[in-house]
C-alpha cells in the first residue's frame, strides 16, 4: 500500500523538478518523501510527548515563567514544532490530489494542524500583553505592567542603552553584558542595610545601643538616629527602643517624665458626625442610639483586616495594623426599617463601604453621618527605652518596663537595666553628625525577610555593586560615570482607561465573592472617544484591536482593580479560529466522511453511473461495518 | 419481539428505583425537610443541609448507632441539631486517615471518634496549631497537617450544628439576594407580632421532637405551620414548595446511586447473554442499559435545575458524566452492531466503579452544590468544552475497558491454538479501533473548545498551561499508536495495549495534573487528594497485566507477531486506505 503511494508522488514530483539535474531531483525526492513520511512523524510525535511530559514535571518545580522562557518559547522548540509543521504540510501535498472525503478529510486536518500550530505560535511570540492597574480615586491610566525586567544604563559617553532581561532560573541574567556593564547575577530577595558613619552635613545624632542578657547569652546591636525617619524608633521582641531631641528644657522635661496611663479602649474610637465619640473595644456587639432616631451596632471588629481564601473578612494578626470595623445601622422598624451594614477601615480614611440591609439606602447628611472618621493610637509602648538628647548635647535615659519607671544621665560605658528580663543596655558608640550608609545585601528567600530583587553589575574597572530594584543608581567608575536603572517592564497604550466603579457581587448570604465587574472609561484624546464600558471574568472587551480583561482584585482595597490588556493581530485570531474548524471538520471527514456519503447515496436516487465509477473502496464505517 | 424484550428490560431497571419500598411510606416529617434555608451562597431545603452535614461529619449519609440501628441522614442531623444525646461522647467524627490517628494516639482501626476524644487529644491540637502557624506564614503544609485541618473543620461544625438555632430561615422582606436571619434574629427584619409566633413555634418543635418518635406526627404539623408563616413573610423572595420538593425528591431519588445498580444487573444479564440462548437475554440487557441511562441522565436534568448551571464543573460531575459517557457511547455503538456485547461488557464494570467512587466517597469527591467561583461562571464555550473534552475521556476508557478484554483473551484463551479466539480478538480489536476514533475526535474538539474558552478567557488561545498541555498528551498518546499501526509498526495487540496504556495520560490530564503536578491555572476546587496511593497501586496493578500479557503474548516467537500484523492488514484498511492506485 505504502509502495503504491511512493510511486505516485514520485512520478508527480519527478515531472514538476524535471528541469533540475538527475541526481538533486532524486535527492530532492528522498528529501520530500523523508519529511512527509509517516516515520517520521511517528518518533516525532513520540520525542514532541517526551518533551512535554518532563516540561510540565519541571514546571511544578520551578514555575511558570522558566519553563515558558527555557522550553515553550525557545527556538529547540520552535524547531521541533516546524518540523512538526512541516511533516504536516509535505504529507498532505503529496497526496494531491485531493479526491474523496478520505483524502479531503486527510488534508483539512493536516493543513489545519498546520494552521493552528502557526496560529498557536503567534499568539504566544506575536502579541503584546501586560497588566494594568487602575484606582477609582485615580485618574486614567495608560501604563501597563509588562512580564519582565528592563535595565537602562547611560554610560560615560552619554549613549543610552535599554535591555529587557531574562533571569535564568539559576539567577543568571540574560544579556550578559549592557552598555559596558556586565551582568553578573540577579538576587530575588535582597535587603538594604544600614549603618552610620560621622562627617554629616548636619547635626544629626546617631547611637549605637548594646542590649546584653547573660541568662539568654544573648547581646543585640542597634542603631538609633534621629534622621533618616524610621531610625527613631526600633522595636526589639516587647519592647521599643527611642531616640529623641530635646531644644529645651521643659521639651527634655516632657520626654524625661513617667508616662500616663492610657484612658479609653486598645480599638481606638468612632466619630459619627455630631453624635459622641463612640469607644469601640467598650461598645462591640451594643445597641447604641444616635441622634435622628438612628441606631447603631458594632458586629465586628478585626485589628488587621484582610480577606481570606474564600473573601471572607478575617484578622491576620492581633496587631492593630490594619483596623476595620463592620457595624449596622438602623432607622425605623418592621417593613419600613432601613438597615445597612457599612465596613469602616481606620488606615487611608476613606469612605465606608456600605451594603443596604434593608429599605431604601440611609441619607447621610440628614442623619448628620457624613462625616465619619475612624482613628485608632496606636498604644504608647509599655516597654521603652527612650535615649534623649538634651539642648546641650548632654544625653539621658528614660526606661519604663512592668517592673516600674526609671530615669537618669546616660554616660558612655555605663550600663542601665531597665527592668526586661536580665538585660543591661549601654551606648557603644554616639555620632553627633551621623550620616547614613546603606548596602544591599542578599538574604535566602526562605526567610521571613522580605526584601527586593537586585542585579550585581561589574563595571569596566572590576568593580561591583548591586542595583536595587526600582531605584537608578549612579555608579562611579575610574573611566567616568555611569547611570543604571533595573526596573519592571513598562507599556505605554495609545488611550487610558480609568476605574469609575468596581463592584463586587457576593454570593447570598455570604461573603464568598459571585463576580467582580470593573466598570471602566476609555479615554483616547486622539479620537475624541470617552466612553464607558463594564469589563467582568470571561466577558472582556475591545478597543482598537486592545482586548481589555478582568485579571485580578484586592480584596483588601475594593477601590482597585487589575485588567490584562494585550493586543492581538486579528489574522493571529483568525488563524486559530480557522485551523480550530480545519481540523474537528477534518477529523470527522476522516473517520465518518466515506460512510456518511454511502448512507446519503442510498438516501438519494442515484443521478448517474459517473460518480460511482470515482468511489472509494468500501468503508468500513460505523453503521456500515460494525 | 426484540422490542417486547427490550421494553421488558427497561422496565426491570425502572422497577429498581422503586426499591427500598419504604421510601412510599408517608412521611411525616416532609414539611421540615422542604424548609428553606440560606446557606453556602444559595436556598436550599432542610433535607440538603442535613445530607451534606451528615456526609461532611460522618462520611456517609447514614449513622449505624452503638445498638447497630441504622439513623438515615435526616434523623442523624435532627438527633444533632435538636440534642437528644450526649453528642460529646458519640462516636461520630470521620477520622480515616491512619498516620494522624496514629500521631494523635488513637485506635488506627477505629474510623469514627467522638468529640471529646478528638478535642482531647494534645498531640492533635498541638498539629492544627502548627498547621494554622504555617498558614499565617503562607508556607506548605504537610498531609498530615492538611488532614488535621479537615478534623477540626468537623469538630466545629459539629458543634456549631448541635443545639443548632443559627439556622438562616427567616427570608429577607424584599431582596431576593438578602441576607436571612436566624429565627431568633427575626426582629431584625420583622416586628416583634409577627417574629413570635415563629419563635414560639420553634421551641413547640423543639420540645415535641424530644418526646421521641411517637410524636412525629405533631412536628411535622408544626413544621408545615413554621413553613408556611414563614414563606408568608416574603411570598416573592421564599422559594416556591415546587423548587424545595424538587430537590428533596433528588436528594431521595438518589439517582446516580440507583443507576449504578441498574448497570451492574444490566453487566449480569449480558455476561449471561454470551452462554446461554444468547438472543434471548441480549435486548433485555440492552433495556437495562437504557433504564439506567434514562435515570443517570434524568438524575443530571435535576442537578441542573437545582444548581442552575452546566453539568459539568467539579471532580464530582465529571466522574459522574463520564460514567454517563462510557455507557451512551458503548450503546451507540451496541445499536449500530450486530449484537457485539463487548461494548456493554467493557462500559458497564468502568460506569459502576465511576459511580459507586463517586456515591461511596463524598469526603473525596464532595458531591453538594455550591456556587461557582467566578471564573466558571457566565461562559457558554465553558459550558460546552468540559462536556465534550470529558466524552472524550469517556470514550478513551471505554477503549481502555475493551483493550483489557482483548489482552484477557491474549493470556488466558491461547489466540494460537484457537481460531475461534483469534477471531474474536480481531473483532474486539476492530471494536476498540472505532472506539479510539470517536475518542480522537471527541478530545481533539474538546481541547479545541478549551482553546476557543481561554481566548475569552485568558487571553490567550493557546498558553501550554499544563492541564492544556496534559490534554495534549493524552491526544498525542492515542496519536501516535494509530499513526504506528499504519506503517504496520503495530498490530491488533498493539493496538489493545495502547487503549490501556495511553489512558494513563488521560487519567493525568483529568486527575493528575490537580493532584499530582498542583499547578496551573485550572486548579479551582478539586480539594484534597485522599487518593493518590489508591491511584498509583491501581495503575501500577494494570501496568503490570499489560505487561504480563505481552511477555506472554512475546514468547512463542515473533513470528506470531508479524503473522498478525499481516493477517491484521486489510481490516486496517479504513486508516492505510489510498486509492489502488488505479
Amino acid at each position: 500500500m505504502h509502495e503504491a503511494k511512493t510511486i505516485q508522488s514520485q512520478n508527480m514530483t519527478a515531472q514538476t523538478q524535471s528541469f533540475l539535474p538527475q541526481n538533486l531531483s532524486k535527492i530532492w525526492i528522498q528529501l520530500q518523501q523523508i519529511l512527509g513520511s509517516i516515520k517520521l512523524a511517528v518518533p516525532l510525535l513520540a520525542s514532541i510527548i517526551g518533551v512535554l511530559i518532563w516540561a510540565t514535571f519541571y514546571e511544578s518545580q520551578v514555575g511558570s515563567p522558566t519553563v515558558q522562557q527555557v522550553v515553550y518559547k525557545s527556538p529547540w522548540f520552535g524547531a521541533l514544532m516546524f518540523l512538526l509543521a512541516l511533516n504536516l504540510s509535505v504529507s498532505a501535498l503529496s497526496r494531491y490530489p485531493w479526491r474523496g472525503p478520505r483524502k479531503v478529510g486527510f488534508a483539512l486536518t493536516h493543513f489545519g494542524l498546520v494552521v493552528l500550530i502557526a496560529g498557536s505560535a503567534a499568539v504566544i511570540h506575536i502579541s503584546t500583553e501586560g497588566m494594568l492597574l487602575i484606582r477609582t480615586d485615580q485618574g486614567a491610566n495608560s501604563l501597563v505592567r509588562v512580564e519582565g525586567e528592563l535595565l537602562d544604563v547611560v554610560g560615560p559617553d552619554q549613549a543610552e542603552k535599554q535591555v529587557n532581561l531574562f533571569i535564568k532560573p539559576d539567577n543568571t541574567v540574560s544579556p550578559s553584558e549592557v552598555g559596558g556593564l556586565k551582568l553578573l547575577r540577579y538576587a530575588p530577595n535582597t535587603v538594604t542595610t544600614t549603618r552610620f558613619e560621622p562627617g554629616g552635613p548636619v547635626a544629626n545624632a546617631a547611637v549605637k545601643l548594646q542590649l546584653q542578657s547573660d541568662r539568654m547569652g544573648q547581646t543585640l546591636e542597634r542603631w538609633l538616629a534621629i534622621a533618616p525617619a524610621g531610625y527613631s524608633d526600633v522595636s526589639v521582641g516587647p519592647a521599643t527602643l527611642e531616640l529623641r531631641q530635646a531644644n529645651t528644657d521643659t521639651e527634655l522635661e516632657a520626654l524625661l517624665a513617667q508616662p500616663q496611663p492610657q484612658l479609653g479602649g486598645r480599638f481606638g474610637s468612632l466619630q459619627l458626625g455630631e453624635n459622641p465619640a463612640i469607644d469601640v473595644e467598650g461598645s462591640l456587639d451594643k445597641i447604641i442610639d444616635l441622634a435622628n432616631g438612628l441606631q447603631l451596632r458594632i458586629d465586628n471588629f478585626w485589628p488587621d483586616f484582610r480577606l481570606d481564601s474564600e473573601n471572607r473578612p478575617e484578622s491576620a494578626s492581633d496587631q492593630l495594623n490594619n483596623p476595620a470595623m463592620q457595624l449596622s445601622l438602623r432607622l425605623g422598624r418592621g417593613e419600613a426599617a432601613q438597615q445597612e451594614r457599612w465596613f469602616i477601615f481606620a488606615n487611608g480614611q476613606f469612605d465606608p463601604i456600605r451594603t443596604s440591609v434593608a429599605g431604601a439606602a440611609l441619607d447621610r447628611d440628614a442623619l448628620g453621618l457624613s462625616e465619619v472618621s475612624y482613628d485608632v493610637q496606636p498604644p504608647a509602648p509599655e516597654d521603652y527605652f527612650r535615649v534623649v538628647m538634651g539642648p546641650e548635647g548632654e544625653r539621658f535615659y528614660a526606661a519604663n518596663s512592668s517592673k516600674g519607671f526609671k530615669s537618669g544621665p546616660l554616660e558612655a560605658g555605663e550600663a542601665v537595666t531597665p527592668g526586661w528580663a536580665d538585660f543591661r543596655i549601654s551606648v557603644a558608640e554616639a555620632i553627633a553628625d551621623a550620616q547614613v550608609q546603606r548596602e544591599v545585601v542578599e538574604v535566602p528567600e526562605d526567610e521571613n525577610l522580605e526584601g527586593e530583587p537586585a542585579l550585581l553589575v561589574a563595571m569596566p574597572d572590576g568593580s561591583e555593586q548591586w542595583l536595587p530594584w526600582g531605584d537608578p543608581v549612579a555608579l562611579s567608575n575610574t573611566s567616568g560615570d555611569y547611570y543604571a536603572a533595573f526596573s519592571p517592564r513598562m507599556l505605554q497604550l495609545p488611550f487610558g482607561i480609568k476605574l469609575e466603579d468596581f463592584i463586587v457581587e457576593r454570593n447570598e448570604g455570604s461573603e464568598s465573592v459571585a463576580m467582580w465587574t470593573s466598570q471602566i472609561r476609555l479615554d483616547d484624546p486622539h479620537q475624541g472617544v470617552r466612553e464607558s464600558r463594564r469589563v467582568w471574568m470571561n466577558h472582556p472587551t475591545w478597543y482598537q484591536g486592545w482586548k481589555i480583561a478582568q485579571a485580578s482584585w484586592n480584596p483588601g482595597d475594593l477601590n482597585q482593580s487589575t485588567l490584562q490588556v494585550k493586543l492581538e493581530p486579528w489574522w493571529v485570531t483568525g488563524l486559530t479560529w480557522l485551523g480550530s474548524l480545519m481540523v474537528v471538520v477534518g477529523t470527522a471527514v476522516i473517520f465518518y466522511g466515506r460512510s456518511a456519503m454511502k448512507n446519503l447515496k442510498a438516501v438519494l436516487p442515484e443521478p448517474g453511473q459517473e460518480e460511482s465509477s470515482d468511489a472509494e473502496p468500501p468503508e468500513m464505517g460505523l453503521a456500515a461495518r460494525l | 419481539m426484540k422490542i417486547l424484550k427490550f421494553a421488558l428490560g427497561f422496565i426491570l431497571g425502572l422497577l429498581i428505583l422503586i426499591l427500598p419500598l419504604s421510601q412510599f411510606q408517608p412521611n411525616l416529617l416532609e414539611p421540615l425537610q422542604s424548609m428553606a434555608v440560606q446557606l453556602d451562597g444559595r436556598k436550599k431545603p432542610l433535607d440538603t443541609v442535613a445530607l451534606e452535614t451528615v456526609e461532611k461529619l460522618h462520611g456517609s449519609a447514614s449513622y449505624k448507632q452503638a445498638d447497630g440501628s441504622k439513623l438515615s441522614y435526616l434523623e442523624t442531623y435532627l438527633a444533632i441539631a435538636f440534642n437528644d444525646r450526649d453528642w460529646n461522647t458519640e462516636p461520630f467524627v470521620l477520622l480515616s486517615y491512619r498516620p494522624l490517628k496514629e500521631a494523635a494516639g488513637f485506635d488506627p482501626e477505629q474510623k469514627h471518634f467522638s468529640f471529646r476524644e478528638i478535642i482531647g487529644s494534645p498531640a492533635l491540637t498541638a498539629i492544627v496549631k502548627d498547621a494554622h502557624a504555617k498558614q499565617l506564614a503562607e508556607q506548605e503544609l504537610s498531609r498530615l497537617e492538611r488532614e488535621a485541618l479537615t478534623i477540626e473543620e468537623r469538630v466545629a461544625l459539629l458543634y456549631r450544628t448541635v443545639g443548632d438555632n443559627s439556622l438562616p430561615l427567616v427570608p429577607h422582606p424584599s431582596d431576593g439576594k438578602g441576607t436571612w436571619v436566624t429565627i431568633n434574629q427575626a426582629t431584625e427584619l420583622y416586628s416583634p407580632e409577627d417574629a413570635a409566633p415563629v419563635m414560639a413555634l420553634q421551641q413547640q418543635i423543639e420540645q415535641t421532637y424530644r418526646l421521641g418518635p411517637a410524636h412525629r406526627d405533631i412536628v411535622g404539623k408544626l413544621a408545615a405551620d413554621l413553613k408556611q408563616t414563614l414563606a408568608s413573610f416574603s411570598p416573592a423572595v421564599y422559594p416556591s414548595d415546587q423548587v424545595l420538593q424538587r430537590e428533596v425528591f433528588f436528594n431521595g431519588f438518589h439517582p446516580f446511586g440507583k443507576a449504578w445498580m441498574i448497570y451492574g444487573l444490566g453487566f449480569l444479564v449480558m455476561l449471561v447473554s454470551l452462554w446461554f440462548k444468547p438472543t434471548e437475554l441480549y435486548w433485555g440487557a440492552m433495556g437495562l442499559f437504557c433504564s439506567g441511562m434514562a435515570v443517570q441522565a434524568y438524575g443530571f436534568l435535576l442537578r441542573m435545575q437545582i444548581a442552575d448551571r452546566p453539568p459539568v464543573t467539579n471532580m464530582y460531575e465529571s466522574v459522574i458524566w463520564v460514567s454517563f459517557g462510557v455507557t451512551a457511547i458503548a450503546l451507540l455503538f451496541e445499536f449500530f452492531s450486530n449484537k457485539a456485547r463487548y461494548f456493554l461488557l467493557a462500559a458497564a464494570p468502568l460506569a459502576v466503579v465511576c459511580l459507586v467512587l463517586a456515591d461511596r466517597l463524598p469526603v473525596v469527591l464532595d458531591p453538594s452544590i455550591a456556587p461557582l467561583v467566578p471564573v466558571l461562571r457566565d461562559n457558554f464555550w465553558l459550558s460546552i468544552h468540559v462536556p465534550t473534552i470529558t466524552l472524550g475521556y469517556a470514550a478513551f476508557a471505554l477503549a481502555m475497558g475493551l483493550g483489557h478484554v482483548s489482552l484477557g483473551h491474549y493470556l488466558f484463551a491461547k489466540p494460537d491454538q484457537n481460531p475461534a479466539v483469534k477471531k474474536r480478538i480481531q473483532t474486539l480489536s476492530q471494536f476498540n479501533y472505532r472506539t479510539l476514533q470517536v475518542g480522537v475526535l471527541l478530545l481533539t474538539t474538546g481541547i479545541i473548545l478549551g482553546g476557543i474558552w481561554a481566548h475569552f478567557s485568558w487571553g490567550r488561545f493557546w498558553g501550554w498551561d499544563p492541564k492544556e498541555t496534559w490534554a495534549l498528551i493524552a491526544l498525542l498518546c492515542y496519536l501516535v499508536p494509530l499513526h504506528g499501526r499504519l506503517v504496520g509498526w503495530i498490530g491488533n495487540f498493539g493496538i489493545n495495549v495502547a487503549s490501556v496504556v495511553s489512558f494513563n495520560a488521560v487519567l493525568m490530564a483529568w486527575y493528575g495534573v490537580n493532584f499530582v503536578l498542583g499547578t496551573g491555572l485550572h486548579s479551582y476546587g478539586f480539594g484534597t487528594g485522599d487518593s493518590q496511593m489508591i491511584v498509583a497501586t491501581v495503575v501500577a496493578a494494570d501496568l503490570g497485566f499489560v505487561l504480563l500479557t505481552a511477555l506472554r503474548h512475546v514468547r512463542p516467537g515473533l513470528n506470531s507477531e508479524a503473522s498478525e500484523t499481516i493477517s491484521s492488514e486489510p481490516s486496517a484498511a479504513p486508516v492505510t486506505a489510498e486509492p489502488k492506485s488505479a
